[in-house]
């Protein structure tokens, strides 16, 4: 009942104030004095804003409203001035509240609250500019609080039950029925349903589709969150979601077994598709749907000619990444016990055992390509031996691992079930671009640099597959709040510990961005 | 005014006429959310009035309370960037 529909409070004590001009008055006290937008104004701050009688700039120094005195309310200057002169109102130079002396506490006067907004409004869209990327949610406009309509405020009022979140509530659990060997739809619906921003997303509404048909997956996957988030413990059976994959990813249809990998990349691509109705395929690599800003990531490839040293740089955008492992037909490379990275990552080092680090390491070491694959090289404009390597040029906010378990060479066709082990949280540096680039000027340092924190990432969910390439069963592990851990197999959904997940085989691996960058 | 007084003056006047004041003031209002200290002080000011009363509470009975807690909760990655950023600007401006 924090919010009623009356006015904030305010006081009697400024009806003294607002005569004649008084609007434009304080206008010019907030542009001069409290948010000063432009370069004079910033100089004329600078010098002035300084109390009158100690000098001080900091100490809380406030402006009074009706002449120019500027004073401390720490050290109480500004208050003296108030009973000298009996001016009874100021204002807080560094967060624009208005104090009335008479009251002794901060007023919320409605009309001073407007020209107040209004004039902090107008500097933040001048402080876009600069160089320090630091802006709001991205709409545009300054972060501020929510504040209620009236339709709002109705229909809280006709709707009383609210759901309180505590740190052992389950809301966003839900099973999945199982629809006949569709329990590599189940597992990926568990994952992305646990993923922090298109959970948010989708909470927040912000999809307005435009598809005039009933087949947009993505209202599909909108509906999909309202099912988890309903606080509904049954089952949910999945009819529709099935349904539109088998109209938008045929070759996904029918009632065999599939590959959840494989579906996790169609249901990606589907929702990018569908996202703006199509409107971006006028512009392919510029698209700025909700699955590119969390799945998209770019992979540099450099190929570098033997002879010259020319090196020709190409960027891909990728959605996962897909790793070899021991044991494949592709030799791997196991790299000596305490290699430099594995023990960065904290991995679970048992004798012999391939870490996720390890994987990534082979995935981005230099390649010699070999005489039957020479590359026309611009530099020595002739066919010349090469060497290829990948790296991460720009990481996205969710990485996806895929362990390439399933074998389908002209020879046979099995699992590799090799133990790999992956940590709880991840540091992407080694593998960066720039990191190679550092390393290649002989700068590269093995500290890592404690600030930098855009490259580290924590798991939240593991899909794993037990049994057979024949006969197999998709489950996996969800991470919920900060450290509950469950399994979801179908409509069973059960408490895990983290060694439970650790200790699994791991097939699709799925990592969020610790911090997240304004753009 | 001491020497010292006047340094931090000079400063101050240099943070505030190129506008750097206010950069690094949203740069902390930023890390200061990030890193969940806004909800942790949100959550101690709700204490505070709930203790007081919400008819009887003051903002300086916020202040007050709430103000050393603030300042040690503050988390060493966020002041030591700031320290960064500000001597970054300080040896930018060096006159």
């Amino acid at each position: 009942h924090f919010w009623t529909d009356s006015s904030p409070a305010g006081c009697s004590h400024v009806n003294g104030y607002k005569v004649d001009n008084w609007r434009q008055n304080l206008r010019v006290i907030y542009q001069c004095f409290v948010w000063s937008g432009t370069a004079e104004t910033r100089r004329r701050k600078a010098k002035s804003c300084i109390c009158h009688m100690c000098g001080a700039h900091l100490n809380r120094l406030h402006s009074c409203l009706y002449c120019v005195f500027f004073g401390c309310f720490t050290k109480k200057h500004i208050h003296e001035h108030a009973k000298n002169k009996r001016h009874n109102l100021a204002i807080d130079l560094l967060y624009g509240g208005i104090y009335c002396f008479v009251c002794q506490d901060y007023i919320y006067d409605k009309d001073m609250e407007q020209i107040a907004k209004e004039e902090q409004r107008k500097v933040f869209g001048l402080l876009s500019d600069c160089s320090v990327s630091v802006h709001s949610t991205g709409i545009g406009e300054k972060y501020t609080t929510w504040e209620p309509t009236k339709r709002e405020l109705e229909l809280f009022r006709h709707n009383p039950k609210r759901r309180k979140i505590t740190t052992n509530c389950t809301i966003g659990l839900r099973g999945l029925i199982n629809l006949g060997n569709t329990c590599f739809m189940n597992c990926i619906v568990q994952a992305l349903t646990h993923t922090p921003l298109l959970r948010d997303f989708f909470l927040s509404d912000r999809h307005k589709c435009e598809m005039q048909s009933n087949s947009c997956l993505v209202c599909e996957m909108s509906q999909l969150f309202q099912e988890f988030y309903s606080g509904h413990r049954s089952p949910h059976i999945p009819f529709r979601l099935l349904h539109l994959v088998w109209t938008h990813a045929r070759h996904l249809a029918g009632y065999e077994q599939q590959d959840a990998h494989e579906f996790l990349i169609a249901a990606l691509d589907v929702l990018h598709r569908h996202y703006d109705n199509g409107k971006k395929t006028n512009n392919p690599n510029h698209c700025n749907c909700i699955i590119d800003q969390i799945f998209t990531g770019g992979l540099q490839s450099d190929v570098t000619c033997q002879v010259c040293h020319g090196v020709s740089t190409t960027i891909d955008p990728f959605w996962d990444i897909s790793l070899d492992l021991p044991g494949s037909p592709t030799p791997f490379w196991p790299l000596s016990p305490g290699g430099d990275g594995s023990t960065v990552n904290g991995e679970n080092h048992l004798s012999g055992s391939t870490t996720l680090t390890d994987c990534l390491r082979r995935f981005t070491r230099p390649e010699h390509l070999g005489s039957n694959a020479k590359i026309k090289c611009g530099g020595c404009h002739s066919y010349q031996e090469s060497t290829k390597q990948l790296t991460m040029k720009k990481l996205p906010i969710v990485a996806c691992f895929h362990l390439k378990r399933f074998e389908h060479s002209a020879k046979l066709r099995r699992k590799i079930t090799t133990y790999v082990s992956f940590p709880l949280e991840l540091d992407m540096t080694p593998f960066m671009a720039s990191s190679k680039e550092s390393r290649v000027n002989g700068q590269y340092q093995q500290s890592v640099d404690v600030l930098n924190n855009d490259n580290k990432y924590s798991l939240f969910a593991v899909v794993n597959h037990q049994g057979t390439l024949e006969s197999g069963h998709y489950t996996s592990f969800i991470r919920q709040h900060k450290d509950q851990w469950f399994k979801c197999d179908d409509a069973i959904i059960t408490k895990a510990s983290i060694k439970d997940v650790l200790d699994s085989e791991g097939y699709l691996l799925f990592y969020h961005k610790q911090f997240l960058e304004y753009e | 005014m001491n020497k010292e007084a006047r340094l931090k003056a000079t400063i101050n006047q240099k943070l505030t006429e190129t506008g750097e004041r206010e950069r690094l003031k949203e740069l902390l209002r930023a890390k200061l959310t990030e890193c969940g200290w806004k909800d942790q002080m949100k959550a101690q000011c709700k204490e505070v009035i709930k203790e007081k009363g919400l008819e009887h509470v003051t903002v300086e009975d916020l202040v007050v309370e709430i103000t050393p807690k603030g300042r040690a909760l503050v988390p060493d990655s966020v002041k030591k960037e700031l320290l960064q950023r500000i001597r970054a600007f300080l040896t930018q401006h060096a006159s």
